[in-house]
C-alpha cells in the first residue's frame, strides 16, 4: 500500500438514454496520490475533476479502469469510515441547525455521544459557527454553509481528506483558515486531495499537483517544480538604506543582469484580515461568522492520541520516501517569500495559463510586490503571509487549548 | 444500526419541520372533535356512533395514507434532488441501511400518528353515549349491536347437484323434458329450482340449518339470529306469523337427555326487513353445535323464502369492542406500510412528482381494487390466456384496501377475526411490500448516485 489513492485508467464515459456514448468525462487517468501529501486537482470547469472525486467515493461506477482508495474500495463501509468529504457545494439538510447536522454525520460515523459531544464543540468553534450553532443552516450564507460542509468532513478525524472547491464562497479569512488547516493536518500525516480551479490556495498548500483537461491529465508533479524560473533570482530584505541598494545594484550589473528594486506592498489578503481582526478584538456586533482572524484548529485533529501516533508511525514507516514538508514560519525572517513573476520561457507555465484560462485567468495570481533584486535562487513555499508575533501568539493559544482539551480527555 | 437510528430520526425531523406532516395532523386534529359533534347518521344514538366510527377512521386513513405517500417520496427524491445524498454516502453507510433508515422513519412517525388519532376516536366514542343522557335501555341495545364484536355465520349452500342429476335422469326416462333446452341449460334451470326449494318453506312446513363451531364469548349472554323474509305473495299486513325453534336438534332426533335448552319464539314479523331474535347463548351446544327450525305456521297463504345473500345470519359476540378496534386500527397501519414501501421504490428511480403520481395512482386503485379485478373477470370471458398472463398478476399485485376497510367491521359490530388479520398482513405486508422493498433495495443498490454531472 504505497498509495492512498490510485487510479489505473480510469475512464468515465456517460451516455443518453439510449446508450449512445455522450461525455468522456476522465479519459484514461492514472493517478497515484502517496500518502500524507496534499495533493493539488486542478482543471478548468468540466475538466472531469469532481467526476474522479465522485468515482472515488463510490457516486459514480468507472466506466473502465479501476480505483483504489486507502487500499480498497472508496464505498466499504471500512474505508469510508477514515474519508472525509466536502462536495462542491455544502448539501446540508436545511430543516436541521449547525449542531444537529453536526450531530447527524457523527451519528452515520457510529461515534460515542460523548465523542460526538466534544467533536461538534471543538468543530464549531475552529469553524468560529459556534454563536449560530442553534441556527436552521437553510438561513446560512453560502460561506457559513461551506464552514459547516468543512465540519463535517471532520468529524470522524479522517485519514484522507478529499476536498472539492473548499473555498468557493469563503471570505479571505475562511480562505486562510482553509489553507492552514489543509497544512497543519498534512503536518499530522493526513493525506488531502484538493480539487479547485483557484490557483492561488492549490499553490500556497500543495505538495504536488495534477491538471486536468478534457479528462486527461495534462502536467503532473511537484509545485516547485513546476513553477520555478530557473533564469532568475530574488532577494528580499528588511529596511536599507538607499546606498546600500545602489551598491546591490552595482554588483548585479557586474554580473551583466537586470535589477528591479521596489518597495514591498501588503498583499489584501493581509491587509483584509488585519481590519477584520481590528474589528473583531472591538467586539463589533455580527450576525454571521465569528473570527479573530486567528485559525485554531480543533484539538481532536491537531493532537495525538496514542492510537494516532502509533499509526503515524506504521503510517511512516510504510511511506518509503516521506515528502519533505517546510513549515513556512522560520523561511519568513531569512527569505521572505514572494511569487516569482510568470516567465513565458517555461513550457510548463505556459500551458498551465493557456489550460485554465476559461476558468479563471492565471493573472489573479496574487504577487507579493518585496523590494526585489533578482539575484538569488528563492525557495519558493509558503503558506499565507502573515506576521510573525501573530503567528507565534496562535501557535501559544493553540497549545493553550489543546492542552485544556486534552485534560479533558476524549 | 446506529446509523440506521440516525437516518429514521432525521426523516421524522424532516417530516415534522419541513411541515408536511403539520398539515395533516392539524387538519385531523381540527376535524376530528368536529366530527364527533356533528354527525348525526339517522338520528339514533347507535346511528350517530356507527357515522361517526365510519367517517372518522376513513378520514384519518386517508390523510395517512397521503402523507405517507408524501413523506416517504419526498424525503429520498429531495435528498437525490438536493444531493444530501452525496454527503450522505460518502459516510459509512451501506446503501440498504440507508433505505431502511428512511421506512423506519416514516413507518415510526406514522404509528405515532395512528396511534393519537385512533386514540382519539376510540375516546370519542366511547364517552359520546355517556354525555348523550341516553337511557338504560338504548345502552343495553349499543351494548349489544355496537359496543361488541360479533361473529357472524350464513348458512352454507346446499350441495344439489346429485338431486338435480336424479331429477333430470326421471324427467329423461318418462320423456317429459322440455322442448328447446340444450342439457346444460335444463340442468342449469333445475338446479336453480333445487336450490329455491331448499330455501323456502311451504305452508306447514319447516326449513332446518345447522351450524358448527359457534363460539360465543359467554354463554350468560345472547346471540341474534338476523333475518329477512322474501314471500311470493304479499299477506294482507305484510306481516308473517312463525314459530322459531332453537338448540341442539341432535337431541330431538336421536331422543337423547337434554343437556342445553331448546328454545322456541312465536313471532310475527314484518316481510323485507331485517328481523332479529335475540336467543340465550347457552343454546349452542358444548361442541359449537346449534340448530335453527323455522315453522311456516299455517296462518299463513304464503310460502316464505330466505335469500342466499342476506336471508339468515347468526350473530354472537365472539370479542370485545375493543379488542375489535385494535385490530381494525392495525389494518390501518398495514395500508401505510404498504404505500411506504411503495413510496420508498418510486423514489428510488423516479423525481418527485412523478413517484408521487405513481404512489397516488396505485392507491387509488387499491382501494377499488374490488371492483377493477372483478369487471376485468367480467370482460375477459374470450381473452382468458392474455388476460391471466398479463393484467391479472398485476391487479393481483395492488393492495386490497376495500377488503380489508376497517369500517366495515366497525359499523355493523363485526367481528374482525385474528385469521382474517394475518391475512390482510400476510398479503398487504409480507408480501406485497416485502416485494416492493426487495425491488427498490436491487434498484438503489445498483444504480449510480450521482449520475450527468460532470
Amino acid at each position: 500500500m504505497e498509495y492512498a489513492i490510485e487510479t489505473f485508467s480510469l475512464t468515465k464515459i456517460f451516455s443518453d438514454w439510449w446508450g449512445r456514448n455522450k461525455v468522456y468525462a476522465v479519459d484514461d487517468l492514472n493517478l497515484q496520490i502517496r500518502y500524507n501529501e496534499v495533493f493539488g486537482f486542478l482543471g478548468p470547469n468540466g475538466s472531469g475533476k469532481t467526476t474522479t472525486l465522485k468515482v472515488l467515493l463510490g457516486l459514480l461506477y468507472p466506466t473502465k479502469g479501476k480505483v483504489i482508495v486507502l487500499g480498497g474500495d472508496g464505498s466499504d463501509p471500512k474505508i469510508s469510515a477514515r474519508i472525509g468529504f466536502l462536495p462542491e457545494e455544502s448539501y446540508l439538510y436545511r430543516y436541521l441547525n449547525a449542531r444537529e447536522t453536526l450531530d447527524f454525520y457523527g451519528r452515520l460515523f457510529g461515534l460515542e455521544r460523548q465523542v460526538r459531544k466534544m467533536r461538534i464543540e471543538a468543530l464549531l468553534d475552529m469553524v468560529g459557527l459556534k454563536a449560530v450553532a442553534n441556527r436552521a443552516v437553510g438561513t446560512f450564507s453560502k460561506g457559513m454553509a461551506r464552514r459547516i460542509g468543512l465540519a463535517q468532513a471532520l468529524i470522524n478525524d479522517p485519514d484522507l481528506l478529499i476536498l472539492d472547491e473548499p473555498t468557493t464562497g469563503l471570505d479571505p479569512i475562511g480562505t486562510r483558515q482553509i489553507k492552514d488547516l489543509i497544512l497543519e493536518l498534512a503536518k499530522r500525516g493526513k493525506t488531502i486531495l484538493l480539487c479547485s480551479h483557484l490557483l492561488a490556495d492549490v499553490e500556497d498548500v500543495c505538495d504536488r499537483i495534477a491538471i486536468l483537461y478534457g479528462g486527461k491529465i495534462q502536467a503532473k508533479g511537484h509545485v516547485r517544480d513546476l513553477l520555478q524560473q530557473t533564469g532568475k533570482r530574488q532577494i528580499t530584505t528588511g529596511s536599507i538604506s538607499d546606498a546600500a541598494v545602489d551598491r546591490i545594484k552595482q554588483i548585479v550589473q557586474e554580473e551583466h543582469a537586470d535589477c528591479v528594486v521596489t518597495s514591498p506592498m501588503d498583499k489584501l489578503e493581509t491587509f483584509f484580515i488585519k481590519t477584520v481582526a481590528k474589528a473583531g478584538q472591538q467586539g463589533r456586533p455580527t450576525s454571521g461568522v465569528v473570527s479573530d482572524g486567528t485559525t485554531q484548529i480543533s484539538d481532536f485533529l491537531v493532537s495525538q492520541s496514542a492510537e494516532e501516533s502509533r499509526r503515524t508511525e506504521i503510517l511512516d514507516k510504510l511511506v518509503s520516501a516521506p515528502v519533505s514538508r517546510e513549515t513556512s514560519t522560520k523561511h519568513v525572517t531569512a527569505v521572505q517569500a514572494g511569487a516569482v513573476e510568470t516567465s513565458e520561457t517555461e513550457p510548463q507555465k505556459e500551458l498551465l495559463s493557456k489550460l485554465t484560462e476559461p476558468a479563471k485567468p492565471a493573472k489573479s495570481k496574487p504577487v507579493v510586490r518585496s523590494e526585489k533584486v533578482k539575484a538569488e535562487p528563492v525557495v519558493r513555499r509558503t503558506p499565507v503571509g502573515e506576521p510573525q508575533a501573530d503567528r507565534e501568539q496562535q501557535e501559544q493559544t493553540k497549545k493553550d487549548v489543546l492542552d485544556r482539551l486534552t485534560g479533558n480527555g476524549e | 444500526m446506529r446509523s440506521i437510528w440516525a437516518v429514521a430520526t432525521n426523516t421524522i425531523k424532516q417530516a415534522l419541520r419541513m411541515k408536511i406532516a403539520a398539515v395533516f395532523i392539524i387538519l385531523l386534529i381540527v376535524l376530528l372533535p368536529v366530527m364527533g359533534v356533528a354527525m348525526t347518521g339517522d338520528g339514533t344514538l347507535k346511528g350517530r356512533l356507527q357515522a361517526f366510527i365510519s367517517y372518522s377512521l376513513s378520514l384519518t386513513s386517508f390523510l395517512l395514507c397521503l402523507l405517507t405517500i408524501a413523506v416517504s417520496v419526498y424525503s429520498l427524491t429531495s435528498d437525490f434532488e438536493q444531493r444530501q445524498i452525496y454527503t450522505v454516502l460518502t459516510k459509512p453507510i451501506r446503501r440498504f441501511q440507508l433505505l431502511f433508515g428512511k421506512l423506519l422513519g416514516v413507518v415510526l412517525l406514522n404509528t405515532a400518528l395512528l396511534v393519537l388519532f385512533s386514540a382519539t376516536i376510540y375516546a370519542i366514542t366511547i364517552y359520546t353515549p355517556k354525555f348523550s343522557g341516553a337511557t338504560k335501555a338504548q345502552l343495553a341495545q349499543l351494548d349489544n349491536e355496537f359496543f361488541t364484536a360479533r361473529a357472524s355465520l350464513t348458512p352454507a349452500e346446499v350441495d344439489v347437484t346429485d338431486e338435480v342429476l336424479d331429477t333430470y335422469r326421471k324427467l329423461e326416462k318418462s320423456g317429459q323434458l322440455p322442448q328447446g333446452g340444450s342439457r346444460q341449460e335444463i340442468i342449469a334451470e333445475l338446479t336453480r329450482r333445487k336450490r329455491l326449494e331448499k330455501r323456502a318453506a311451504v305452508v306447514g312446513r319447516e326449513l332446518l340449518w345447522e351450524f358448527h363451531n359457534v363460539k360465543p364469548l359467554d354463554p350468560n349472554q345472547s346471540l341474534f339470529i338476523r333475518f329477512k323474509y322474501d314471500v311470493s305473495v304479499n299477506p294482507p299486513d305484510l306481516h308473517i306469523f312463525s314459530r322459531w325453534i332453537v338448540g341442539d336438534y341432535r337431541q330431538v332426533e336421536y331422543g337423547a337427555k337434554i343437556e342445553t335448552p331448546i328454545y322456541t319464539f312465536d313471532r310475527n314479523d314484518l316481510i323485507r326487513t331485517f328481523n332479529e331474535i335475540e336467543v340465550p347463548a347457552d343454546a349452542v351446544a358444548e361442541d359449537g353445535y346449534l340448530a335453527i327450525g323455522f315453522f311456516n305456521v299455517p296462518l299463513n297463504n304464503t310460502p316464505v323464502i330466505f335469500s342466499p345473500e342476506d336471508g339468515l345470519e347468526v350473530l354472537y359476540k365472539a370479542d370485545t369492542f375493543t379488542a375489535n378496534f385494535l385490530r381494525a386500527v392495525s389494518l390501518i397501519l398495514f395500508r401505510l406500510v404498504f404505500l411506504a414501501c411503495l413510496g420508498i421504490l418510486a423514489s428510488t428511480f423516479l423525481s418527485f412528482p412523478v413517484a408521487i403520481l405513481l404512489c397516488l395512482v396505485v392507491f387509488f386503485t387499491g382501494t377499488i381494487s374490488g371492483f377493477i379485478a372483478e369487471s376485468f373477470d367480467y370482460l375477459s370471458g374470450n381473452l382468458s390466456n392474455v388476460y391471466s398472463y398479463t393484467i391479472r398478476p398485476v391487479i393481483t399485485l395492488l393492495p386490497q384496501f376495500d377488503k380489508f376497510n376497517p369500517a366495515k367491521f366497525l359499523v355493523p359490530a363485526r367481528i374482525l377475526s385474528w385469521s382474517l388479520l394475518a391475512k390482510a398482513a400476510f398479503s398487504m405486508v409480507c408480501i406485497k411490500a416485502f416485494f416492493l422493498l426487495l425491488l427498490a433495495l436491487l434498484i438503489f443498490s445498483y444504480r449510480e448516485i450521482a449520475k450527468i454531472i460532470i
